[in-house]
């Protein structure tokens, strides 16, 4: 009898471990992270393996992946990978190539909007990551305000054009202008054309490339030599500037999103240059004021794309579960569930949905939206050139440095590291 | 069972060496290791993209540096910075420690408010602060708004984002200087003060020629920790400002984080950080031996 107990004992024990494999995930604290989170408990019941997400701030996690990665067994077995990161990580050999699996598996990669694809699922041909989430920017501007009939009249009046939803920059800028307003007589603006976010380092790079792309600018030639010093890109640092001065908050050339969107949040903006993401933030009353009063926008010029890639390091402990996973959180039905929660898709489908549609009307802008976003250059070291361009732009607005002195010091570290990666000749 | 007298001292100091063994131990590979890591990676083309030790490259890091455009930059506002905080602090911290050590009662009260900041994570005291110095939704502007003052542009204006960020790092760490000196205070013998009170001292000459020189070791160790530390100092500028406005809060410690960790380039930074070493090793030196021909 004794015997038996510990031999049924063991078995039970045995087969628990068996069952008991965990899939690590590193993942940034976003609202899609938290729409996986809510799906986990469905993907244990179905497959028996856990899920362990460790969702920190994005700040920390490039530091946190590059020493995991570089190792030859490091502790996450599927990552979300920033477009940002792609040439980095796809270069220095730490993502797994998942064309086998995807054809062994029948995945289908054509469901994915090719600009996504190009932006975190394919490099070179190999697909290392399948697209998670995209954050593509736009305006996200008050539709209550364009709808207004007394709004519209006075912009007609002034202008000479119809207010709308605005398809070129220079009717855009007007909107700002229209709407930056000092609505109690103090001589202080304190209803604000657009918020700017002009941090030094990625949220003044990021922001700023939606001024150069509506003004016409490019960061690069084909054969990578930086052509954004131009009269384009002077222009772009020009609007930013009036626009931070004459149109937005104080203070706005020391914000990140998260301060700017409060500001949004908070009813004291017409308009803001920012990532798609965050209008779903908008709708919750806990946080907003505009609920209902908000909505978005393709830029005028396209916006810059932006997204995330599920992936599996070659360190991966656990490849197989992983790949489990990251098939099963990309399934139709999976998606489907996050795009209505909330979640910025990936998939073409998805943007077409009559279902999504009724509970997400912005779908078809965010389309739109998604289609005509321009890509960032995305290389090796984007990460240096980002920093190297947010401290010039913000030098420039700042006024401590002229626009074009600005322009071509970055100008000169792009085509620095273009070279240093083996971009440019 | 007597031991010699005259080996009492060897074995007590075997008996010494054996007991600080595990710590020295510890301290070096925890302390001695990475230090020496460090230099080793300076010397060579070490990257995030190529980890390998195989490019020996003698100086070529060192003589890098100095091209980088704003390391100069960099350098002075962490001069400035440094400079700044630790006198500010110093001031304060004895005002109120000399305040502290005259009063009797609550005691442990004000202690306690005093610790608080300090407990805080500085990442944490970074956030806190960045919302209350939003220059429209912020509590500070809306404060001063009700006195006709503002709105202050904290962190957006050259001028004022350097002064803001001293200002809240006073915030966080003045009460480690207030604890030290009031430590200091506190062990002061009374006989001196007894003694230039018989000799008709007033209260201005009994803290210029009593208390200060008293207490001259306790302040010069307070302020070479203070020193260290603040040169140091990251987290507060990675969350608050990144460098920004333009360089104007570009402290070297996020200097040397962006050489690793944006510009990927390891032998870069650990040459960086060497040459930090060395400035910190040679004023910490310059303190302690100061320190030494006072007592």
């Amino acid at each position: 009898m004794k015997r038996l107990l510990l031999t049924a004992g063991l078995s039970l024990a045995l087969g628990t471990a068996a069952q008991a494999t965990t899939v690590h995930i590193l993942m940034e604290n976003v609202p899609d992270t938290q729409f996986v989170k809510d799906q986990l408990p469905e993907f244990k019941a179905k497959t028996g393996i856990d899920v362990d997400i460790e969702a920190i701030s994005y700040i920390d996690m490039h530091s946190k992946l590059v020493p995991q990665l570089s190792s030859p067994q490091g502790s996450y077995d599927a990552i979300v990978v920033d477009f940002y990161w792609v040439a980095e990580f796809t270069q220095a050999g730490w993502l797994m190539p998942l064309d086998d699996l995807i054809k062994r598996d029948n995945v289908d990669t054509n469901v994915y909007l090719p600009a996504l694809m190009n932006l975190v699922g394919r490099v070179n041909g190999v697909t290392y990551m399948l697209p998670f989430y995209n954050y593509s920017m736009g305006i996200i501007y008050r539709k209550d305000l364009v709808a207004d009939p007394k709004e519209q009249a006075a912009f007609k009046a002034k202008y000479g054009i119809d207010l709308k939803i605005p398809t070129t920059w220079d009717e855009y800028q007007k909107q700002v202008e229209f709407f930056s307003r000092d609505t109690n007589g103090d001589g202080k603006l304190d209803f604000f054309g657009t918020v700017n976010q002009g941090q030094r380092g990625d949220c003044i790079s990021m922001q700023w490339s939606n001024y150069l792309y509506a003004n016409g600018g490019q960061y690069h030639n084909k054969d990578w030599k930086a052509t954004f010093n131009s009269p384009a890109g002077i222009k772009a640092i020009e609007d930013y500037k009036t626009d931070i001065a004459k149109h937005g908050p104080a203070g706005a050339e020391s914000y990140c999103f998260d301060e700017a969107s409060n500001v949004f949040g908070q009813g004291k903006a017409y308009s803001f240059v920012t990532f798609n993401i965050l209008l779903s933030g908008f709708s919750d009353p806990k946080s907003s004021q505009v609920v209902g009063k908000a909505d978005i926008a393709a830029n005028p010029g396209g916006g810059l794309n932006g997204g995330w890639g599920w992936a599996i390091p070659n360190s991966s402990p656990e490849k197989d579960a992983a790949w489990t996973f990251i098939k099963w959180i990309e399934s139709k039905e999976t998606v489907k569930k996050r795009a209505l929660e909330g979640g910025a898709p990936t998939q073409g489908w998805l943007f077409d949905d009559p279902e999504i549609i009724a509970k997400r009307p912005e779908m078809p802008q965010l389309k739109v939206l998604v289609a005509t976003a321009q890509e960032f250059p995305t290389f090796t070291y984007t990460v240096d050139f980002v920093e190297s361009l947010g401290r010039e732009l913000n030098l420039a607005v700042t006024g401590q440095k002229d626009a074009k002195q600005a322009l071509d010091t970055a100008a000169s570290d792009f085509n620095k590291l273009a070279v240093k990666a083996g971009l440019q000749k | 069972m007597t031991v010699a007298a005259d080996r009492l001292p060897s074995l007590d100091r075997r008996f010494g060496w054996a007991m600080t063994a595990p710590g020295l131990l510890a301290l070096s590979l925890v302390v001695l290791f990475p230090l020496f890591f460090a230099i080793f990676t300076s010397g060579f083309e070490y990257t995030l993209l190529h980890r390998k030790y195989d490019t020996f490259v003698w100086l070529d890091n060192y003589r890098s540096i100095w091209s980088e455009g704003y390391l100069g930059q960099s350098l002075w506002v962490t001069t400035t910075f440094v400079v700044a905080v630790v006198l500010l602090e110093f001031l304060i911290g004895f005002t109120v420690a000399l305040m502290l050590n005259a009063v009797q009662r609550f005691k442990d009260v004000y202690y306690l408010i005093l610790l608080m900041p300090l407990l805080i994570n500085p990442v944490v005291v970074g956030l806190i602060w960045r919302m209350f110095l939003h220059p429209e939704l912020g509590i500070v502007n809306y404060v001063l708004s009700l006195l006709h003052l503002g709105p202050v542009n904290w962190l957006g204006d050259v001028r004022v984002a350097f002064w803001t960020v001293v200002l809240v790092d006073i915030w966080h760490q003045v009460s480690f200087m207030i604890v030290l000196l009031l430590a200091g205070l506190a062990s002061l013998p009374r006989e001196p003060y007894e003694a230039a009170r018989m000799d008709g001292a007033s209260i201005v000459q009994a803290f210029f020629y009593v208390t200060l020189p008293l207490m001259r070791p306790v302040i010069v160790v307070t302020l070479l920790i203070r020193m260290i530390f603040a040169v140091k100092t990251f987290d507060l500028i990675f969350v608050m400002t990144r460098g920004g406005p333009g360089t104007s809060t570009d402290l070297i410690s996020y200097f040397i984080y962006r050489s690793a960790f944006y510009g990927l380039d390891l032998g870069k930074a650990s040459a960086i950080s060497v040459v930090l070493l060395l400035v910190v090793l040679a004023l910490t030196g310059y303190l302690y031996r100061y320190m030494r021909s006072l007592a």
